[in-house]
């Protein structure tokens, strides 16, 4: 299992070298760091999913001596693997650019990061290889886009569920985050795990 | 004598085609031939045997194991090769063969990289740069380099030119010197098969028409040649299928005893070669 999560480093080594510049674009133009860390996480383990659309990939795996619950696992485990370990060099890169960023926008990152790839990691198991990349990505900037203004739409006109929010106390607001996270992390999982059983290759 | 793939009364059905009812033993320590036109149903055998379609009836076991309980067991002593390149193109062979090996506990690195050196494979060049044999050897190298039991190869030869064939033929020929091994491999070129198979298994439109030893096949099917006279309702009953012309009639039997009996001399009797039986089954399906 970890051979697949380390297979990751050796299939994107050339995409690996573009990873720096990737975020020092971001830094430089000045975007937040929570931003910066969701964007670098992403980085690695979508790559890789460019990669595992193709069929001859998964003929591949499938027949090696690997389960294809091992493969899934490998996945979801790697990319919290791989966020890990971009968050560890991006703090590295805003500190060398002297940009503040807080742990909050570490977990900001992070957390968005996980729940987005809950939402599309079965997705790239459902639609047909070749377009869902492009879906996953361009739904990623529209989101980006998109996200902010609905926030803050929702924050004026509903005003109950902000008050709900507002009113929970700082431990209990991370603390059910994390538990939403963690919950829709695993059932994602599951899913991806039964319908990547149930395919023919 | 172990059987090293058995599939018993094995159905998978598609939209618009089937494979039905196969039930096929490969034995251990020889050499197999999977014959059968395009369409025939190979490759969906062939994908089943390594669990990458799912039957929807029946019982596959490789080794007496089967894969709900024992798919990484089993995996670990299956050497793969299929008809097009499954490795990342953008890819090396020393990158791939990192990312393959540690999959196997049985990786010999000694090994793989005397496969290199006598496949004189390049290893620092992506894999899409290769002729369609040089990936062929690459994926024989891999497939060879973890002391597999059994080699399955999808279409091994195809697209190959015939000196490299041979080549192939003979490296196959070499590696079941070496005691227990057994090769399971699908072709349509059947002249691969007279040099090496022991054993010819033959699909035909989703079904095992037969699974016998190449003598048998030999022994069993022959073909008939002889003037039109002599075919009436119950004479064309011996033919698996028979092909008229205005000269006379070529037909194909199974039952070689009959035709000896029914037509005596009238009639030349020759060795059917596998391509004649396979043409003769491909027009002949009412007869099955």
């Amino acid at each position: 299992m970890f051979n697949l999560i380390r297979r990751d480093v050796i299939l994107q080594k050339r995409q690996l070298l573009i990873f720096i510049p990737f975020i020092l674009f971001f830094i430089i133009m000045g975007a937040p760091p929570a931003l910066i860390f969701l964007v670098a996480s992403i980085f690695i383990p979508f790559n890789t999913y460019a990669y595992d659309e193709k069929v001859e990939t998964n003929i591949l795996l499938n027949s090696l001596p690997y389960t294809r619950m091992e493969i899934i696992a490998s996945r979801y485990l790697g990319a919290i693997v791989y966020m890990i370990l971009s968050i560890g060099v991006t703090s590295l890169a805003l500190f060398a650019f002297n940009k503040p960023f807080t742990i909050t926008d570490i977990a900001i990152g992070s957390g968005l990061f996980l729940l987005f790839a809950a939402f599309t990691f079965p997705l790239f198991h459902i639609f047909k290889p070749g377009y869902i990349t492009t879906v996953v990505l361009i739904s990623f900037i529209l989101l980006t886009w998109i996200a902010p203004p609905i926030a803050s739409f929702i924050a004026e006109h509903f005003t109950t569920i902000t008050d709900f929010i507002v009113n929970l106390s700082i431990p209990a607001l991370y603390t059910g985050a994390t538990l939403v996270i963690i919950v829709g992390y695993v059932i994602s999982w599951g899913i991806t795990t039964v319908i990547y059983q149930r395919k023919a290759f | 004598m172990e059987n090293v793939i058995e599939l018993k009364n094995v159905t998978k059905k598609f939209k618009d085609f089937s494979v039905k009812n196969i039930d096929l033993q490969v034995q251990q320590g020889f050499v197999t031939g999977f014959i059968g036109a395009n369409g025939a149903g190979k490759s969906t055998t062939i994908k089943m045997m390594m669990n990458l379609l799912k039957p929807d009836s029946g019982e596959i076991k490789l080794f007496g194991l089967d894969y709900k309980n024992h798919e990484k067991a089993i995996k670990e002593r299956i050497g793969f090769v299929y008809d097009g390149n499954v490795f990342f193109e953008g890819m090396n062979l020393k990158d791939i063969k990192r990312i393959v090996a540690p999959a196997y506990k049985h990786w010999d690195d000694t090994l793989f990289y005397q496969y290199v050196e006598q496949f004189e494979l390049p290893l620092n060049k992506a894999m899409k740069t290769f002729s369609k044999g040089m990936q062929m050897k690459a994926s024989l190298a891999i497939a060879l380099s973890h002391h597999a039991e059994l080699i399955i190869m999808d279409e091994p030869t195809a697209g190959l030119d015939p000196i490299f064939r041979r080549e192939l033929l003979a490296l196959l020929q070499e590696l079941m010197i070496e005691g227990n091994r057994t090769i399971f491999f699908s072709t349509h070129i059947t002249t691969d098969l007279d040099r090496i198979a022991d054993y010819i298994s033959f699909m035909q439109s989703g079904e095992l028409v037969f699974n016998q030893s190449i003598h048998d096949v030999a022994e069993n099917y022959a073909l008939v040649k002889g003037g039109l006279d002599l075919l009436d309702r119950d004479t064309e009953k011996a033919f698996v299928h028979v092909h008229r012309a205005s000269t006379g009639f070529e037909a194909l039997t199974d039952n070689i005893k009959a035709v000896q009996n029914t037509f005596g001399d009238s009639v030349v009797i020759e060795r059917a070669s596998l391509d004649d039986i396979m043409y003769y089954f491909k027009g002949g399906i009412h007869h099955v």
